[in-house]
């Protein structure tokens, strides 16, 4: 038998996002060629130019489903893959480019394009919401670390847990100084760790890229980020909306509070 | 005929091609960008300055550090914001970390497999195993300097108006002191391995624009030069960039006075060949490149020589640091409305960013110019010019060279569209 018919074949795809989740992967450098020993690479557009595989053991999908291609392309993806990898912020929540859901998205690319004919302008919804994800990678970008460790998990017969515990677990055993008590408008206690603390640790409070903690009462920390830190509603909305932690907060948080927009805007 | 090229992999974003001849004659050659549109200067509107600066790292995962530090600098000119002697040192030596990490992801990963008509880099690898560790040892080194400052590689953290967040430890550019040597040797094997390869032959007649500083082989800032003739602030340049957008895509394509132009190493290479550092110059005397040359396969030379004058730089950057020592800074300044422009050399070319800020700090208006939605004019006028020229090859070669000259240009979709 043929050695590559047992190595499972396996694919990273992006939508529309920054790519930096790829990047990320191929910063692993030595550590990813050693991997791509056991596998077979069916579809890495940043690193080859082959036509592609009918069916993939795992596809690993990055950016927000934004155009129609993304979508049927997502789609056809799903069919033709056993296990489906959601990697990065776009994927798993929305990314940055769904801060358009909090505004008038219209007006938004009325201001970008004098002619909007034929651009595409949907809601950004994550990836979940259009076809089943059987497991999520976090962060923006992903950790690479904890990619190779699921990825290796995968490789083993094993759905990989990232253990529910807030970023402030690992905040603390980097014994760092806790930014919220410093007054800054840090997530962390909400938000999945496993990101080993980034953005705490370089004195930047946490944005929330990796999601909510499962269970997490986002309604009940914005009330102490209010009446304990003195923050104003609307500056924990904008760090709120950054990844989209505003939709846990409120059902449909546009409709209940209007969507943002300034006043001076129309030109 | 019909050239349709529906994806193009091995650059950043997603982009097929078409052209139409008829007898020998071009009648189209573009482009067709398969990126949506993120709309991110709307998006950047109603917020903070504090904040978007880390809205559009997410721009690129490629470039992140010089959308990062160009939307900052045009809010610090905005804010008429002048931030420390040490603050502008630390940004430039991330810029050498910005290009030799994005360079040699370009040259060994992107572009080299075109010159061996090779699908597959981790072929390539097998090929040229030595070669493949010096594009690892390089990028990885980039990595390291932005990690060292910013606090991550992707999408940094530390960067803020006016300064860093955490300044970093001295302890890690002692690290990086430690690898400078290595770091340096690889970029100039890369460098001979690139002047030995075989670039097409395609002379055509191009504007080009980039930065130029007295003195200096200008990266981080600068005054906007065209052609090595005209010199003109960013301020004044920005907003002469006519941005059109052709039916069919999201991407806005540049032209200056109705002409395209070329951004990017190719350019800066013409303008600052003098302005490189020793060992960078002597490799550009060594690989006999005639200036100003006006073959875009250049481009990716080009980004070799860079390659070395950045780590030469880095090396500079870095020894000045140790010797000064890091010096604890808290930027203060006062929020205040006002329009600020900025440019900076990213690794394919000059990136644009224009603020106008009200009194309470928030964003009124953005926009932003990236290197490929300047660049991507002229790449299809060139393919126009050049599709007539592969006249005699086959369907499949022809397609091949294609790929080969867009590849050149190192262009990023995912920028051009934001």
């Amino acid at each position: 038998m043929k050695k590559n018919i047992l190595k499972p074949s396996i694919a990273v795809v992006s939508l529309t996002c920054c790519e930096g989740c790829q990047v990320a992967i191929l910063d692993l450098g030595a550590r990813f060629l050693e991997l791509t020993a056991n596998v077979k690479i069916g579809d890495f557009s940043l690193l080859e130019d082959k036509p592609e595989e009918a069916e993939y053991d795992i596809v690993f999908v990055e950016g927000t489903p934004l155009t129609a291609e993304n979508v049927s392309r997502l789609k056809d993806l799903r069919e033709r893959s056993k296990f489906l990898v959601t990697i990065g912020a776009c994927a798993c929540l929305g990314g940055i480019a769904e801060l358009k859901n909090y505004q008038d998205k219209e007006q938004r690319l009325k201001y970008v394009y004098k002619n909007v004919e034929g651009i595409e302008n949907p809601d950004i919804e994550p990836v979940k919401n259009y076809v089943k994800v059987d497991l999520e990678i976090p962060g923006c970008p992903i950790n690479n670390e904890e990619f190779l460790w699921a990825v290796k998990e995968l490789l083993a017969g094993v759905v990989p847990k990232i253990p529910q515990r807030p970023i402030c677990y690992e905040c603390q055993l980097k014994q760092n100084e806790c930014l919220l008590q410093k007054g800054l408008p840090c997530l962390g206690p909400s938000i999945l760790g496993g990101c080993g603390a980034t953005c705490p640790s370089n004195n930047y409070p946490c944005d929330g890229c990796r999601g909510p903690l499962r269970g997490a009462n986002i309604n009940n920390f914005n009330e102490s980020l209010r009446n304990i830190y003195g923050w104003s509603q609307q500056e924990i909305d904008l760090i709120m909306q950054r990844f989209g932690m505003l939709d846990d907060s409120y059902p449909s948080p546009p409709s209940i509070r209007g969507k943002m927009e300034i006043k001076k805007i129309e030109k | 005929m019909k050239i349709q090229i529906d994806h193009i992999a091995k650059i950043e974003g997603h982009a097929g091609f078409v052209a139409d001849l008829v007898g020998g004659d071009v009648i189209k050659a573009r482009l067709n960008v398969l990126e949506g549109a993120r709309l991110l200067e709307g998006i950047l509107r109603g917020r903070s300055f504090e904040e978007v600066s880390s809205i559009t790292a997410r721009i690129c995962g490629v470039c992140p550090v010089v959308h990062t530090l160009t939307s900052l600098k045009a809010i610090e000119s905005a804010m008429k914001i002048y931030p420390s002697k040490q603050t502008i040192l630390l940004r430039r030596l991330m810029m050498d970390g910005q290009l030799l990490n994005s360079h040699a992801l370009h040259l060994f990963f992107f572009s080299l497999s075109d010159f061996f008509g090779e699908k597959d880099d981790l072929r390539l690898i097998g090929k040229y195993p030595e070669r493949a560790k010096d594009a690892l040892l390089i990028r990885e080194f980039g990595n390291k300097i932005i990690e060292a400052i910013g606090g991550r590689s992707i999408h940094p953290l530390t960067p803020q108006v006016g300064g860093f967040k955490k300044m970093p430890s001295e302890e890690a550019f002692k690290n990086l002191a430690g690898q400078i040597k290595k770091v340096l040797a690889a970029t100039e094997k890369m460098a001979v391995f690139f002047s030995h390869l075989k670039y097409p032959d395609f002379e055509r007649r191009c504007n080009f624009v980039g930065l130029n500083l007295p003195g200096q082989y200008a990266i981080c800032e600068g005054i906007i030069r065209v052609n090595g003739e005209k010199s003109m602030r960013i301020a004044d340049f920005m907003p002469q960039i006519i941005e059109a957008r052709i039916p069919g895509d999201a991407v806005k394509r540049s032209k200056w006075r109705s002409e395209p132009y070329m951004v990017g190493a190719l350019a800066r290479l013409n303008f600052n060949a003098e302005k490189l550092k020793p060992r960078a110059k002597k490799m550009f005397s060594r690989v006999k490149l005639n200036l100003p040359t006006q073959n875009p396969f250049y481009n990716i030379l080009a980004q070799a020589i860079e390659m070395i004058h950045c780590a030469e730089e880095a090396e500079e950057l870095i020894g000045e640091i140790l010797e000064n020592g890091i010096e604890e800074e808290r930027p203060s300044f006062k929020i205040q409305a006002g329009k600020g422009f900025a440019a900076m050399e990213a690794p394919r070319g000059t990136l644009f960013y224009c603020y106008d800020i009200n009194d309470e700090g928030m964003i009124e208006d953005a926009n932003i110019i990236t290197p490929t939605s300047q660049n991507l004019g002229r790449l299809e006028a060139d393919l126009k010019e050049y599709l007539p020229k592969l006249e005699m090859k086959s369907r499949k070669e022809k397609e091949e060279k294609i790929k080969m000259l867009v590849r050149a240009y190192d262009p990023c979709l995912t920028c051009a569209t934001h």
